[in-house]
């Protein structure tokens, strides 16, 4: 009870009133937990993370964050607002949304600077960040001049170099080779284990057991049809398949043809 | 009609292209040559104490000396002197063919003629003082379009930014210059996109009226995307504990060399002065 962090009781939202992104949410989140959203483009999983960074507020439903009511008028407020932000970050699904200023060193600054660090805290952080995602030499490059991996780090460094409680990510190795990812994963096991809340939305069927605990799976219609443990969720390739996650592939193999269903890797990037 | 319509598409992308590779690439900002290393808001503010100077001299030796010390310039911040030439004459007969032109002849510049051209039953008679002006502002147009040219390509874009806004330039001023600079970067890289994506679609052969509603529709989308893309910036920007005024890191330190250059550009100042009001 005392270790929630969040807490979504039939949670709905739509875009200017007119677009459905969700339709009656519940979920929870304890602390230290890692949680997996998937489910197939336009479900509504990054309008959930957009929301559980309280970017946008919902319609009609209620939410909880660390046991207390979540309201947008709080945000007004600017400790609560500030507090709020070096508690959660969002990794976004796009790093060129993400990264706005002129240069990679501003761009991974542009948070603490906001949230009123110390500047030789912020020089330390810096370069403790960028060491441990190797991206030191970026650091004066334009970020649109870089190659999508090296753009997700550099969002990811963004993000992390607040430090925050809670981490969200939107399709985190989304377009990434395999190398890359991987070490986009055992990174997020690292954090896991130092105590990190870890929440990422995902198509990558590979990296679902590592990286949660709890998977829920998002429907077409924006609603969660299923939830579980991952190992669970995993095994059902019937619900799989119905939501866009395995597709059925045939392919020869010693003369014969087989078919069978296939993990999808990255053909769901936007 | 089709054909031109055609080459006029294939110069459009070329030149918007030539533009991103020319304004948006880092790339002479990024070597470590002299220029580069200087503090920006030292640099910044010699170069215009340099460009103020050039409107008043009135020697054209002393141009030429203050073009040669711009070369060098160049050099030593190990810019391809070819490439420098070409990215400043590209400019000066812009700026300065069409006024300067007129002037050699006597009808505006009256004096001793040095030579008289029979055009068409009109005498033009060019003057040596016509000449003589002419050249001292071609040569003028010359050194301070080379002056800004070698400013901008030795400092990065960021550093300018940075200089307009701890020289107290409004903020909002600031980050709109710096929005812009996204919106133009990324317009141009949905123009070489949809090019590219309609090319391999269709071929470079496009009906002009369906090429027309390509680009419409492009346009509308392009709307929609920098709409898009500017509720999302500022959602990310939130994120991060933006309150509405941004906080930025003036890191600039001035270093012995600053002071060594501050120096140098002092007595070249000093002799230019001296020499153009000996
Ligand atoms: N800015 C927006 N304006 C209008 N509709 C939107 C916007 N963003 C997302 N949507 C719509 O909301 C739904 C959920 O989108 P999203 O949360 O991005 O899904 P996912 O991340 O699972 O792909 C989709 O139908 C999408 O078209
Ligand atoms: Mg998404």
């Amino acid at each position: 009870m005392d270790n929630l962090i969040f807490e979504l009781k039939d949670v709905y939202f739509s875009y200017l009133g007119k677009y459905p992104a969700l339709n009656g949410i519940d979920i929870k989140v304890k602390q230290g937990e890692k949680i997996a959203v998937i489910g197939a483009n336009g479900s509504g999983k990054s309008t959930l993370l957009h929301i559980l960074d309280a970017l946008i507020f919902p319609d009609k439903g209620n939410i909880k964050v660390f046991g207390k009511e979540l309201k947008e008028e709080n945000f007004n407020n600017e400790d609560f607002s500030q507090n709020f932000r070096k508690k959660v970050g969002l990794i976004f699904q796009n790093p060129d949304i993400q990264l706005f200023c002129p240069t990679v060193k501003e761009d991974i600054i542009f948070g603490p600077l906001q949230l009123g660090m110390e500047k030789e805290e912020i020089q330390k952080r810096l370069k403790d960040i960028t060491h441990l995602l190797d991206i030191e030499n970026f650091l004066d490059r334009s970020p649109h001049h870089l190659s999508i991996g090296e753009k997700r780090k550099v969002a990811m460094a963004s993000t992390l170099i607040i430090n925050p409680d809670v981490l969200i990510l939107d399709e985190p190795t989304a377009g990434l080779d395999p190398l890359t990812a991987r070490h986009i994963v055992d990174l997020l096991i690292h954090l896991n284990s130092e105590g990190k809340t870890i929440i990422t939305s995902t198509h990558d069927l590979h990296i679902i057991e590592e990286i949660s605990d709890t998977v829920y799976v998002f429907s077409q219609d924006k609603k969660i049809i299923k939830s579980g443990p991952s190992i669970e969720i995993l095994k059902d390739d019937q619900l799989l398949r119905d939501h866009n996650l395995v597709h059925i592939h045939s392919h020869h193999h010693k003369g014969k043809i087989h078919i069978h269903p296939h993990i999808h890797l990255d053909h769901h990037t936007d | 009609m089709f054909k031109n319509n055609n080459f006029i598409q294939y110069s459009i992308i070329n030149t918007l292209s030539f533009l991103k590779e020319s304004v948006f690439a880092d790339e002479y900002a990024l070597k470590k040559g002299f220029l580069q290393s200087l503090d920006p808001r030292l640099k910044t503010i010699t170069f215009l104490l340099f460009l103020i100077q050039i409107l008043f001299i009135k020697d054209i030796f002393i141009l030429l000396g203050l073009y040669v010390i711009c070369l060098l310039l160049a050099y030593l911040s190990k810019i391809n002197l070819w490439f420098f030439l070409e990215r400043t004459w590209i400019f000066i007969p812009l700026f300065s063919l069409f006024i300067a032109v007129p002037a050699i002849f006597s009808i505006f510049t009256p004096g001793k003629a040095l030579m008289s051209l029979n055009i068409l039953g009109l005498k033009l008679i060019i003057t040596q003082q016509g000449l003589f002006g002419a050249s001292l502002f071609v040569m003028r147009v010359t050194t301070s379009v080379s002056f800004a040219v070698l400013l901008s390509i030795t400092t990065k874009h960021f550093e300018l930014l940075k200089v307009l806004q701890i020289f107290k330039i409004p903020q909002i001023f600031v980050m709109t210059v710096g929005m812009c600079y996204r919106y133009i970067y990324l317009f141009i890289e949905i123009v070489e996109n949809t090019y590219l994506a309609i090319k391999s679609r269709v071929g470079t052969k496009i009906h002009y009226k369906s090429g027309q509603r390509i680009i419409a529709w492009n346009i509308a989308f392009l709307w929609q995307r920098s709409y898009q893309l500017n509720e999302n910036v500022y959602k990310a920007m939130l994120s991060r504990g933006y309150l509405g005024k941004p906080v930025v890191l003036d890191d600039f330190k001035i270093k012995t060399k600053d002071k060594m250059w501050l120096s140098l550009v002092a007595i070249i100042s000093g002799l230019v002065f001296y020499f153009n009001n000996r």
